[in-house]
C-alpha cells in the first residue's frame, strides 16, 4: 500500500502545462526528494498534494492524486481538512507575527481546539521533536521574530507537526539556513521519517542523498527518472540524470 | 567651452530643482507664520469692540468684568450686582440709544456734543447703572469709572462654551462647542466608515477576483474624486430630508447628516491604505496559515488583519483626519448650531464650516477676523498631529516586520 | 485524539466563511450602490437641465434661470492658472527628490514637509491664501490669488504622483544612460522623463480633476457670488462651479427655483471629474499595455 500515488498527472498555467504526466508511487515512512534545476516543475509538483496551487488563479490539473487511496481532487473533498492531514514547511522561515506558543498552537486552535491544558501539551511535544524545547521553553511569550532563522525554522517545523500530519511537504526548506542550522533540520528530517511521510524539495544534492530514501529527477515538466536515492546517484539509468547529478548542467 | 557650457546648464539645473523641492517646505512653512501670526493676534486683544468703553458708577466696587459677565449681564441673566460681589442692587443696563430715554435732544445737542456730558452725569447719578460706548463719548472730566476688559485668554479661548464672535458688547470667543462639534461629526463618520471599509478592503485584496478588483479599484478612485460641495448638495436635497422625515425632526440639518456625509467621503482613504497594507501580507505567511488547515476566512482574521493592523489603523486616522478637515459638504448638511451637541440629531458646527461661513463677514485684521484665524491654528495643529500620528505608527511598523 | 468530528468541524468552518463572505461582499458592493446613487441622482436630475444654452449663456434673474457660463469660465481660468503653477515645480520637486537628492536629513524635511502640506485641509489653504495673496501682496480677491492657492493645495498631489512615476522607471536604464557618458541632466531629461512621461500625465490630469471641484480655497480668495461679465485679467474676480452650485443652494434667495440650476451645475462638476477619471484610467491601461508589448 502506498501512501502517495500520483498517476498521469498533468499540470497547467493558463495555457502552459508546467507538468506532464507524473506518475509517482511513495511508501509510507519514506523520504522522497524531489531534485531538477529550476523551474522544472518539482516545487508546483510537491504542492499538488496539498492543493496549494488552488490558491493561484486559472490553473488545471488532471490526472490523479492519491492520498491513503483516496483522490484528493475528487469532488466534495475537504481541502481544510485534506491540509491537516499534509502538513507544510516552507523555503523561508515564515513564523506568524505572533509569540512562539501561539505560533505552534496556531493550527490546533484553527481546527477546532480550545481545551487549554490539550493545546499546552500539544505545544510542548511538538517543540520537543524539532528538539527545540530547551532553547524556547523560557520565551514562549515571545514573538517568534527574535528567534534565529534555524530556530525560526525549526519553530515552523514544530508548527505542522501539532496538528499531527501523516505528510510533511518542504519545499527547500533548508536553503535560508546556514550550515549548522542546516544539519539540524536534515537530522530532524532523518527523525521524523519513522512517524511521517516526507517528501522533500531540494536544489542540494549532497542534502537529497544524505536525507531521501527514493529520489525524483525533474526536468522541464517531465519526470525523467525516479528510483532508490542510491541507485540515482551511483547508477542512473539517464544521461540527463547523471549530467545533472554531477553538477554538468544546472 | 562647449563643457564648460554643458557644465554650467548642469548646476544651473540642479539649483532650479533644488528651489522647487524646497517649495513645499517653504509653504508649510508661510502657511505657519501666517496663519499663527493672526491667529495668536487674538489674544492681544480685548472682547469688546474697539472703540468702546465700559463704564459703571464711580463707587461701584467693581473694577473689571469677564467677557462671560458682561454678556450675561446685557442678556439679563445676570440682574443684580450681588452675583457679581457688589453690594445688592439691580442693575441698570444703559446703551448709547439709550439716551434719549434720560436727556432731551436739546441737551444731547444736534451733532451729540452735549453727549459725553450726558454720560457723564448718568453714570455719576446712577449708582447701578452699567454704560456700554463709543470711547469718543468719554467726557474730559468723565464722572463714572472705565471698567478694565481682560484680554482674551487662550485658556478661556480652548474651553469657553460659548462661540458668539459677534455679540455686543462682549463677544464670545469660546471654541469648545466648534471643537466637540468637529471631533462629534467626525467620529460619527469614522464609525459608519469603517466598517464597510474595512470590509471593502478585505473584500478586494482577499476575496474577490482580480477582474473584480479591477472594476472596483476605478470606482473607489471615483468616490475620492467627486468634490465636496457636491457631497453637500446631494446630502443637503437627499440626506437632509430623510433624516428629517425619518427621526420627525424640526430640521434635518443635523450631526447624523454631516457624519453620513463624511464617512462617504472617509471611504476612498481608508479603503485604499488598508487595502494596501492587507496586500503587503506576505504570500508565505498566508500559505502556512492555509497550509495547516485554516480557512481562507481563519487565515484573514488570524493573519492578514493581524499582519496588517498598523496599516489598517493609519487609514482609520487619516480617514478621521480628512473627516476633521472637511469644510464643504459638513457646511451644507449640518446645519451650523454653534452649541455643544447632546445628540446627533441636533444642529452642529464644526471649526473648518466655522471659518467658511464666517470669515467673510469679519472685518480684516479685526477681532473675530483673528479669531478665525486661531481656529485654523487649532486645525493645523489637530491635522499635524494626525500626520505625525500616522508617520510614527508606519514607521515603527516598517522597523519591527524585518 | 480530542479533534472535534471532521466532517462537523469542516461544515462549521465552511459556513462562518460563507457567512463572513456574505457579508463583506454586501458591504463592499453597498459602498458602489452609494457611489451610482449619488451618481444617478445627479445625472437623473441634471441631464434634463444640460444643453447648449445652459452653458454658453448668462445667470438671469437673481441666479434662478439662464446659464452658468461665467462659472465655467471662472473655473477654467482658476485649474489653468493653478496647473500652470504646480504642474512645472511639482514635476521639478519631484525629480529633484527622486534622481538628485541623496539620503539624508535634507531629504527626509522634505519629505515630511510635503507629507504634512498634502494633509492640511483645504480651508486653512484658503485662510492663508486670503492673508497672504489676498492681503499681504495685495493681489485682491483676484483669479491670480485664486489660482495661487489652488496651486499650493495641488502641489503634493502632483509631486506624489509624479515620484511614484519616477520611481516605477527601471534603474537599469539610467545605469545604462550614465554608462554612456551621459550626465545627469541628460539621463533624466532623454531617459527618466520620457519612459515615466505617461504617469506624470495621469497624475496630473487627476490633479486638474481635483483642483476644479475646491470650493473651500477660493472662497475668499476669488470667488464672486456673481458677477455679470466675465473676468479681463487675472487680477479680477471671478465665478467658479463649484463655488456656485454652494451659493445657488443655499443661500441664494429663491433656492427652490434656483434648484435645477444647482442639478445642472452638479451634473458638469460631475462631468469633470468622470472625465478625468476616464482619461486617466484609459492612459494608465493604453500605455500600460504598451510598456508590456515591448
Amino acid at each position: 500500500m502506498f501512501k502517495i500515488e500520483s498517476k498521469n498527472v498533468d499540470f497547467f498555467y493558463g495555457s502552459s502545462q508546467a507538468l506532464k504526466n507524473i506518475n509517482i508511487a511513495i511508501k509510507p515512512n519514506t523520504v522522497t526528494a524531489l531534485i531538477g534545476p529550476s523551474g522544472c516543475g518539482k516545487s508546483t509538483y510537491l504542492r499538488l498534494f496539498n492543493r496549494m496551487n488552488d490558491l493561484i488563479d486559472n490553473t488545471k490539473i488532471t490526472g490523479q492524486i492519491l492520498i491513503d487511496g483516496e483522490d484528493i481532487y475528487a469532488k466534495g473533498v475537504n481541502v481544510d481538512s485534506l491540509r491537516k492531514k499534509v502538513g507544510m514547511v516552507f523555503q523561508k522561515p515564515n513564523p506568524f507575527p505572533k509569540t512562539i506558543f501561539e505560533n505552534v498552537a496556531y493550527g490546533l486552535r484553527v481546527n477546532g481546539i480550545s481545551d487549554k491544558k490539550f493545546i499546552e501539551e500539544r505545544v510542548e511535544t511538538s517543540i520537543k521533536q524539532v528538539a527545540l524545547w530547551e532553547e524556547v521553553k523560557d520565551k514562549l511569550k515571545k514573538s517568534a521574530f527574535e528567534l534565529s532563522g534555524g530556530q525560526q525554522q525549526r519553530l515552523c517545523i514544530a508548527r505542522a507537526l501539532a496538528i499531527q500530519p501523516s505528510v510533511i511537504l518542504m519545499d527547500e526548506p533548508t536553503s535560508a539556513l546556514d550550515p549548522i542550522s542546516t544539519s539540524k533540520v536534515e537530522e530532524l528530517i532523518y527523525e521524523l521519517k519513522s512517524k511521517y511521510t516526507i517528501v522533500i524539495v531540494t536544489h542540494n544534492m549532497q542534502q537529497a542523498g544524505r536525507v531521501s530514501d527514493t529520489t525524483a529527477f525533474f526536468y522541464m515538466g517531465e519526470l525523467i527518472e525516479y528510483d532508490n536515492t542510491k541507485n540515482i546517484f551511483t547508477h542512473p539509468k539517464i544521461e540527463r540524470t547523471q549530467n545533472y547529478i554531477t553538477g554538468r548542467f544546472g | 567651452m562647449k563643457t564648460f557650457y554643458k557644465k554650467f546648464l548642469e548646476k544651473f539645473i540642479e539649483g532650479l530643482l533644488m528651489l522647487s523641492g524646497t517649495v513645499t517646505t517653504l509653504t508649510v512653512v508661510l502657511i505657519v507664520f501666517f496663519l499663527f501670526k493672526e491667529g495668536i493676534g487674538v489674544f492681544n486683544k480685548k472682547p469688546v469692540e474697539e472703540g468702546y468703553v465700559i463704564a459703571v458708577n464711580n463707587k461701584n466696587p467693581i473694577n473689571k468684568l469677564s467677557s462671560e459677565q458682561i454678556k450675561n449681564i446685557y442678556d439679563q441673566k445676570i440682574t443684580n450686582w450681588k452675583i457679581l460681589g457688589a453690594p445688592t442692587d439691580s442693575i441698570i443696563l444703559f446703551r448709547l440709544e439709550d439716551v434719549s430715554n434720560y436727556y432731551s435732544d436739546a441737551e444731547i445737542g444736534e451733532n451729540f456734543e452735549g453727549l459725553p456730558i450726558c454720560i457723564s452725569l448718568l453714570t455719576d447719578s446712577l449708582p447701578n447703572i452699567i454704560a456700554f460706548f463709543p470711547e469718543k463719548y468719554i467726557d474730559k472730566n468723565f464722572k463714572g469709572k472705565q471698567l478694565e476688559i481682560d484680554k482674551v485668554k487662550l485658556s478661556e479661548f480652548l474651553t469657553g462654551k460659548e462661540w458668539f464672535p459677534t455679540a455686543q458688547p462682549a463677544a464670545q470667543l469660546g471654541v469648545m462647542p466648534l471643537i466637540l462639534g468637529t471631533l462629534w461629526v467626525s467620529l460619527g463618520a469614522i464609525l459608519l466608515a469603517l466598517p464597510l471599509g474595512l470590509a471593502a478592503s478585505v473584500y478586494m485584496s482577499e476575496i474577490a477576483n482580480e477582474k473584480i478588483r479591477r472594476i472596483m479599484k476605478p470606482l473607489i478612485e471615483l468616490l475620492a474624486g467627486i468634490p465636496s460641495v457636491v457631497y453637500g448638495f446631494f446630502g443637503l436635497v437627499i440626506i437632509v430630508p430623510l433624516i428629517q422625515t425619518t427621526f420627525d425632526l424640526p430640521v434635518g440639518e443635523t450631526g447624523l447628516a454631516g457624519s453620513i456625509i463624511l464617512g462617504i467621503m472617509a471611504l476612498p482613504t481608508i479603503i485604499t491604505i488598508s487595502e494596501d497594507a492587507m496586500r503587503n501580507t506576505p504570500r508565505a505567511m498566508k500559505e502556512a496559515s492555509l497550509a495547516l488547515g485554516a480557512s481562507k476566512w481563519q487565515t484573514i482574521y488570524k493573519v492578514v488583519i493581524p499582519y496588517s493592523i498598523s496599516g489598517i489603523t493609519a487609514g482609520a486616522i487619516l480617514g478621521i483626519g480628512r473627516a476633521i478637515g472637511e469644510t464643504m459638504a459638513v457646511l451644507m448638511v449640518t446645519g451650523n448650531a454653534a452649541v455643544i451637541p447632546h445628540s446627533i440629531l441636533e444642529p452642529v458646527r464644526t471649526i473648518p464650516a466655522t471659518i467658511a461661513a464666517e470669515l467673510g463677514e469679519a472685518p480684516n485684521g479685526g477681532l473675530h477676523f483673528q479669531a478665525l484665524f486661531a481656529l485654523g491654528c487649532i486645525l493645523f495643529l489637530i491635522t499635524l498631529f494626525i500626520n505625525l500620528t500616522v508617520e510614527f505608527i508606519s514607521n515603527r511598523n516598517k522597523y519591527n516586520k524585518h | 485524539m480530542m479533534m472535534l468530528d471532521e466532517n462537523k468541524l469542516a461544515k462549521r468552518k465552511k459556513l462562518r466563511q460563507s457567512i463572513a463572505f456574505g457579508i463583506l461582499s454586501t458591504l463592499s458592493y453597498s459602498i458602489i450602490a452609494i457611489l451610482f446613487i449619488i451618481l444617478s441622482f445627479i445625472i437623473y436630475k441634471g441631464i434634463g437641465v444640460i444643453n447648449w444654452n445652459f452653458i454658453s449663456q448668462m445667470p438671469e434673474e437673481g441666479m434662478t434661470k439662464g446659464g452658468i457660463y461665467p462659472a465655467i469660465i471662472g473655473t477654467l481660468y482658476l485649474v489653468g492658472g493653478s496647473i500652470l503653477f504646480a504642474f512645472p515645480i511639482g514635476v521639478l520637486a519631484a525629480i529633484y527628490m527622486n534622481e538628485y537628492v541623496k539620503d539624508g536629513i535634507f531629504k527626509k524635511i522634505i519629505k515630511q514637509m510635503t507629507n504634512n502640506l498634502a494633509g492640511i485641509p483645504s480651508i486653512v489653504f484658503g485662510l492663508f491664501g486670503m492673508s497672504l495673496f489676498v492681503n499681504k501682496l495685495g493681489f485682491g480677491d483676484s483669479i491670480l490669488a485664486g489660482s495661487l492657492t489652488l496651486g499650493l493645495l495641488a502641489l503634493p498631489v502632483v509631486i506624489r504622483t509624479t515620484e511614484e512615476a519616477l520611481k516605477a522607471v527601471d534603474n537599469t536604464f539610467r545605469q545604462a544612460s550614465i554608462g554612456l557618458g551621459a550626465s545627469k541632466w541628460e539621463t533624466t531629461s532623454k531617459i527618466v522623463l520620457p519612459i515615466a512621461f505617461p504617469n506624470i500625465i495621469t497624475g496630473l490630469i487627476l490633479s486638474i480633476g481635483r483642483v476644479s471641484g475646491e470650493t473651500a480655497p477660493i472662497l475668499f480668495t476669488v470667488a464672486a457670488y456673481f458677477l455679470p461679465k466675465l473676468p479681463t485679467s487675472i487680477f479680477d474676480q471671478a465665478m467658479a462651479l463649484p463655488y456656485h452650485l454652494y451659493v445657488i443652494s443655499t443661500s441664494g434667495t429663491n433656492i427652490e427655483e434656483s434648484r435645477p440650476i444647482a442639478y445642472g451645475t452638479a451634473l458638469v462638476l460631475i462631468i469633470i471629474v468622470l472625465i478625468a477619471n476616464l482619461l486617466a484610467n484609459g492612459l494608465r491601461k493604453y500605455f500600460g499595455n504598451k510598456v508590456k508589448m515591448n
